[in-house]
């Protein structure tokens, strides 16, 4: 099998070559959107995303060998237009994932309804989170790319994702906190990014 | 346990069905063998299944039913300053007349957005800036004609934190490929291959009833944003600011607006890119931002929208009342567009 890069580069003549990216990467794609839109938008976003990428093949960067980063850019892109769907999912994700915590993730925080207040507060947490911040947390936690990758798939500079995961990491360690201490007064203010970064 | 490994163990690990893999292939090779404008997505059959989707049922069912009792107009409004200059705008909106666009012709949507963002290099210090973002969109007087929308390059309108030029300056080149306008032309409005009525909203089926098109929206915006009174003065804001909003829809989103608690004058002189108007909006406790959006209220025209903050961000260098963003959108009827647009403003 070759490199998604020269299949890309094939493609651009050949066109038809282009559905071995399809077949390598959609199950992947599929993967990420479902967390982010739920089931009944995931096959839309994945579908969508290989017609935009189809389009334009001609100028993904043929240094690149794996498309993934690419390809996810596109899907976090498509996602944003449908953000009122991805805060609908993230209802669900309160519904699903409190009844589907892990063992010892309860076991981490105490008891079960300390679990699902933890994940009610993550998702609150995740929807009042700025855009760009949770591009970024969700394409690390749920897409396995590494920094270099969200890098690549949000089009910024390295030190800007690790940036922005901090600051949505710590949003977060925040939302679980208050779910774990609820007697503890949680300042509601803005991320101390200098702190976080340095 | 971290809050990162909490986040991915919540994450389903599920895979697409066969049936969704062979759909979306096959939408692929209608593109492969019919190049041009995107096909419009294969949309999927909705499925029900699984305790989100009942939860998401009986909550939707529950609003539904309260349409009748409904979540806006018994808790209050508007303070009566604020719904006094909303309702005076909505009566000036359904009488001015929409310019009328002719066959041939196209409504130019002119939509300018400055809001503050910030980057970082390698082991730097994080750099906060304000950027402008900008579109020019041409709608043709046949709405299912090509649409053609210019998306120009982010531009930097300035750098906040002092000794950060340099670092703006590395991550926004003047000069090649980022600094070239983007081109889209798609027949419908489907740019990205993406239907037009889930990216500019469906017009024709919101109630033109203030009270129904509230409620309607706190249905659509159903646990989004930070509160739902919040989330509704956001989506009517998003839906003027759009510019193809009908003049009958866009008084209603005014007079819903004034039966929205919480909404005040926040503004009664607020310039935006010039223009000076009255500005409306809602404290929203949690964020430290309040959204507002400016209107003129002899003509019911949107000038524009804001968010101001209402505490001081140090690591951004934004103190307490300056504005967070900005976005103004103005209309006008033109002759021509743009040529050479491809659906996703690559070349084909």
């Amino acid at each position: 099998m070759s490199d998604d890069n020269e299949t890309i580069r094939k493609s651009v003549g050949t066109p038809a070559v282009f559905a071995e990216v399809y077949d390598r990467h959609a199950p992947a794609v599929f993967r990420y959107a479902i967390g982010r839109v739920g089931h009944s938008h995931a096959d839309d976003i994945m579908s969508e995303t290989f017609l935009v990428a189809f389009n334009r093949r001609a100028s993904f960067d043929l240094s690149v060998v794996d498309a993934r980063p690419w390809l996810f850019g596109i899907a976090t892109t498509l996602i944003r237009k449908h953000a009122r769907v991805e805060a609908r999912a993230w209802k669900g994700l309160v519904a699903d994932g409190a009844a589907a915590v892990p063992f010892d993730a309860i076991a981490a925080v105490g008891t079960r309804i300390d679990a699902e207040i933890a994940v009610k507060e993550i998702a609150a947490a995740l929807r009042k989170m700025p855009a760009r911040d949770r591009d970024a947390l969700l394409l690390y936690a749920w897409s396995d790319l590494d920094y270099a990758g969200v890098a690549e798939a949000l089009g910024i500079p390295m030190g800007t994702v690790r940036s922005r995961l901090n600051r949505a990491r710590h949003t977060l360690r925040r939302a679980s906190h208050r779910a774990s201490r609820p007697e503890q007064e949680v300042d509601h203010g803005r991320t101390d990014v200098v702190a976080e970064t340095a | 346990m971290d809050e990162l490994t909490l986040l991915q163990r919540l994450h389903e690990n599920k895979t697409p069905t066969q049936e969704s893999l062979t759909r979306g292939r096959a939408a692929l090779f209608s593109q492969i063998n019919n190049p041009g404008p995107a096909p419009r997505s294969v949309k999927s059959r909705r499925r029900v299944g699984g305790l989100s989707a009942l939860v998401a049922f009986g909550i939707a069912g529950a609003l539904v039913a309260t349409n009748i009792v409904g979540l806006g107009g018994w808790r209050g409004g508007a303070d009566s300053a604020a719904a006094a200059v909303l309702e005076r705008a909505a009566t000036a909106a359904i009488s001015f007349q929409d310019p009328q666009v002719s066959a041939g012709q196209y409504l130019l949507v002119e939509s300018e957005n400055v809001h503050v963002t910030d980057g970082q290099e390698q082991d730097g210090p994080v750099i906060a800036y304000t950027i402008s973002e900008s579109s020019d969109l041409y709608v043709p007087a046949d709405r299912d004609g090509e649409w053609v929308w210019q998306r120009n390059p982010i531009s930097v309108v300035d750098v906040l934190t002092p000794g950060g030029e340099a670092m703006v300056a590395r991550s926004h080149p003047t000069s090649g490929p980022a600094a070239e306008p983007m081109l889209l032309a798609a027949a419908g409005g489907a740019f990205y291959g993406i239907s037009v009525d889930s990216q500019w909203g469906d017009f024709d089926s919101m109630p033109r009833d203030p009270y129904r098109l509230l409620n309607h929206i706190y249905l659509t915006t159903l646990g989004a944003g930070s509160s739902p009174d919040g989330e509704a003065l956001v989506f009517i804001a998003d839906t003027l600011r759009q510019g193809t909003a009908p003049a009958d829809l866009r008084a209603a989103l005014l007079r819903a607006a004034a039966m929205i608690p919480g909404v005040t004058i926040t503004d009664d002189q607020a310039t935006l890119d010039g223009t000076t108007g009255t500005a409306i909006g809602r404290l929203e406790g949690v964020n430290g931002m309040r959204d507002e959006i400016i209107i003129d209220p002899d003509t019911g025209t949107l000038i524009g929208e804001r968010t101001v903050a209402t505490s001081a961000i140090p690591e951004s260098s934004i103190g307490a009342g300056d504005v967070w963003s900005w976005s103004s959108v103005t209309t006008s009827v033109v002759d021509s567009a743009p040529t050479g647009g491809t659906s996703s403003g690559e070349s084909e």
